[in-house]
């Protein structure tokens, strides 16, 4: 299981070390800062893993923060170039999934017609356009892209050093980079042909994988939450003793095991395919999406001033959620595909198929 | 949180067994014949207040009331998870469910868990065949949330019996059903949770009275259940002397888990559906539709992760607590929802069956979703109450 571990080196605040008791307990304390080590690396699972090992090792990426593109590469990047029978590289790894590219044989056969060709010596291609808010890609060695090539679908990989790359970044501070290809040739060797449901398929797995590191952040929030009102003591209790707190934190907690059922509902559809899989993955993301504003509104109230500063590391969780929830597909993107097949004679069905 | 401790977040996905898509089949085409006949309507609220005893008992035939008995005492001896899926799939069609209902899902196990063998070979045979239908005598005027303040007593009588006196409220079916399951006071003592006892109350017997109460709709579900010196032989004590209080909370895990706390409404949503296959439908409607939908799934998955803990005999009342408080509060939203996204003055009076007959339906009911069987403000407590634990 252990086979590859992320590199977590990169400078952000350790969640974990931190330990918002000290801040109450010592008033001159101020920012516990320190940077990850070792000990928070998550390892990644090995490739062959069920969907349900990766879905949970991605829900622990999520939990801690794990600054690495964790999930991306476990349940999106690997098994879409095993799918394409492409080799999988070690280390971090990024996606695009149907960018807006112009793609060209890069040698076309001499009988070609038009300036893309209707046909090449090989698939080699010639790839100018931009992807963008690519996840990690300047970490990433490797970017998997789904994309429709003058043959079709097509899947393909470059390395971000062969792009001109914009930094870029969301809510929490995780890379969002946009890749500027301009002409840029990929050779046969990184070249797949595809099924066209290849590209929905990876559109369910990177809504999922969002999912599940949206399931560990709303975790974290719980975790959090608990620990702030059991030590936060006002009107000489703890906070968790008033009634009114008791209240919200409950609501806090439904919702996070809601997210969690959902996302563990849809790893036994996706091992089985994208037919039995829109659904389940589909609901999934509708509803970590949509619960991750009451989750991150609740887990804030609860902490008070100090979960709006980064003397305590709820922002971690909350910032993440706030970006988890519009990629990949927000909830609204996601109901609309969820709902769009139900009629009133299949709701049910569709409600109680089994995986 | 450590994680050797069961978190109240993380509920164990259910794959359910082959046999229970075989049993889904035979349930659906079940319901087809009924459908056929009239009795399946689509409504809301079916397990309070769809009453059809005809409609119970061929369901026994099928050997669905009463399903997780064992066989020696009439029932059909299957898991609770086989048992969930025949009352989901009653549920969402809107079947009239309700006589049996509280028989089905309380009393029954809760006679063979406490009962004598002469109360299971007496009771367990008619719950199983859909021929004994119960009701639960345990708020009061006086009790509601806090339930072990009650006021009802039990008094010993010369011949060994115990004579009832005091008023049951709320008492859903009372006018209707046989037997009524009575939380009373035996023994005074220091702490309030000791000396309550059960006992099962023949609704027919003398001293008996029942007075109707009316819903805001005008419908006829409950009662003020009066008690006014009912003498029950010493054979109807349901468990143990001063043990009611325990066996009572042992309910409320079954009392709260079931696909009822969630599926009240759904027949609602699916009236939606078939008014929206009419029309040509906008991205917006499309949208709440599948944020409906994905919460539905998503509940369903956490309430089979109970069922599942209670067929492994595990405990599961704060799980249960948490799933009734998302689940009843979607009933509620799902009304709302419903409402916005097809405009339409709810009409108690429209066509029965039609959809602004069915919104008013769903709507006259929604207060009562999040306070029946413990509100959701008290099942909050015990979720948060559960995390200290932890
Ligand atoms: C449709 C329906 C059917 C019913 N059927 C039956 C039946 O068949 N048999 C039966 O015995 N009973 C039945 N009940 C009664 C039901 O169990 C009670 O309504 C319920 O337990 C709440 O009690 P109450 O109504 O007295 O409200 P109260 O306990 O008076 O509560 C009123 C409000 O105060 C809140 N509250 C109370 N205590 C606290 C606290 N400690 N912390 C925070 N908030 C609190 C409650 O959450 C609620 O919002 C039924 C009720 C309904 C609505």
């Amino acid at each position: 299981m252990n086979a590859h571990t992320i590199d977590t080196s990169a400078p952000v605040i350790c969640a974990d070390a931190y330990d918002a008791t000290v801040f109450y307990a010592d008033p001159d304390a101020i920012a516990v800062v320190a940077h990850t080590t070792a000990a928070d690396a998550v390892a990644l699972p090995h490739p062959d893993a069920s969907t349900a090992e990766l879905l949970a090792a991605a829900q622990e990426a999520g939990r801690r923060a794990v600054p690495a593109p964790f999930a991306e590469t476990a349940l999106v990047a690997r098994p879409l170039l095993r799918r394409a029978r492409l080799p999988i590289p070690d280390g971090p790894l990024s996606y695009a999934l149907a960018p807006d590219l112009t793609i060209r044989y890069a040698h076309p056969a001499a009988s070609g017609v038009g300036s893309a060709g209707c046909s090449g010596d090989d698939d080699a291609l010639l790839v100018t356009g931009t992807l963008r808010r690519v996840p990690w890609a300047r970490a990433a060695g490797a970017v998997v892209v789904l994309a429709t090539a003058p043959f079709g679908p097509v899947l393909f990989t470059l390395t971000p050093d062969q792009a001109v790359l914009t930094p870029g970044a969301n809510l929490a501070g995780e890379p969002r980079d946009d890749l500027h290809l301009a002409a840029l040739e990929i050779p046969a060797s990184q070249v797949r042909r595809v099924p066209p449901d290849l590209l929905e398929e990876a559109g369910l797995r990177a809504a999922l994988a969002r999912s599940a590191l949206i399931a560990g952040a709303a975790e974290r929030c719980v975790g959090l939450t608990v620990a702030h009102t059991t030590a936060r003591t006002q009107f000489g209790r703890p906070l968790s003793r008033f009634q009114a707190v008791k209240q919200e934190e409950a609501r806090l907690i439904e919702e996070t095991a809601l997210v969690r059922a959902a996302v563990q509902a849809a790893a036994a559809p996706l091992d089985t395919g994208v037919p039995a899989a829109r659904f389940a993955v589909a609901a999934a993301k509708t509803q970590a999406s949509a619960s991750a504003a009451e989750i991150a509104r609740i887990a804030h109230q609860l902490h008070g001033a100090i979960g709006t500063t980064r003397l305590n590391p709820l922002h971690l969780a909350t910032t993440r959620l706030w970006s988890w929830r519009d990629e990949d597909g927000d909830e609204t993107h996601w109901a609309r595909r969820l709902a769009r097949p139900l009629t009133a004679a299949n709701l049910w069905p569709a409600l109680t198929t089994e995986p | 949180m450590s994680p050797a401790t069961p978190s109240p977040i993380a509920f164990p996905d259910v794959i359910l067994p082959q046999s229970a898509s075989q049993l889904r089949t035979e349930v659906r085409s079940f319901l087809d014949e009924e459908r056929a006949r009239g009795t399946v309507l689509g409504r809301p609220d079916s397990w309070l207040a769809g009453w059809d005893p005809g409609f119970s008992r061929r369901l026994a035939e099928r050997g669905w009331v009463g399903m997780a008995l064992p066989t020696e005492y009439g029932g059909a001896g299957r898991g609770f998870l086989e048992r969930y899926v025949v009352i989901e799939e009653l549920l969402a069609a809107g079947a009239p469910v309700s006589a049996h209902w509280v028989s089905d899902r309380q009393a029954g196990p809760s006679v063979l868990e406490h009962g004598t063998d002469e109360q299971r070979r007496f009771f367990l045979p008619r719950i199983a065949a859909g021929q004994c239908f119960f009701s639960i005598g345990m708020s009061e005027k006086g009790s509601g949330s806090d339930l072990a303040s009650v006021a009802t007593r039990a008094e010993r009588t010369t011949t060994g019996g115990w004579r009832l006196t005091g008023t049951k409220m709320w008492t859903g079916g009372a006018h209707a059903n046989d037997y009524a399951i009575v939380l009373a006071r035996t023994d005074e003592t220091e702490d309030k949770h000791a000396g309550l006892s059960q006992f099962i109350v023949d609704l027919r017997a003398p001293g008996v009275r029942i007075e109707p109460i009316r819903l805001m709709s005008g419908e006829h579900r409950f009662n003020a259940l009066h008690l006014e010196g009912v003498e029950l032989p010493g054979s109807m004590l349901l468990g143990r002397r001063g043990d009611g209080w325990k066996q009572v909370t042992g309910e409320l895990a079954f009392e709260r888990s079931g696909p009822e706390r969630y599926l009240s409404t759904f027949p609602l949503l699916v009236s939606l559906l078939r008014e929206l296959e009419q029309r040509s439908v906008t991205a917006e409607q499309l949208t709440h539709v599948g944020i409906l939908t994905a919460r539905l799934h998503s509940i369903r998955r956490l309430s089979l992760g109970v069922a599942a803990s209670l067929d492994a005999g595990a405990p599961a009342d704060i799980r249960a607590a948490l799933v009734k408080d998302l689940g009843t509060r979607l009933e509620g939203t799902l009304t709302e929802t419903v409402r916005s996204v097809l405009p339409t003055p709810a009409d108690p009076h429209a066509t029965p069956g039609s959809h602004p007959e069915l919104l008013a339906f769903a709507l006259l009911h929604s207060p009562g979703y999040t306070l029946r069987g413990g509100t959701n403000e008290i099942l909050r407590g015990i979720i948060t109450r559960g995390l200290e634990q932890h």
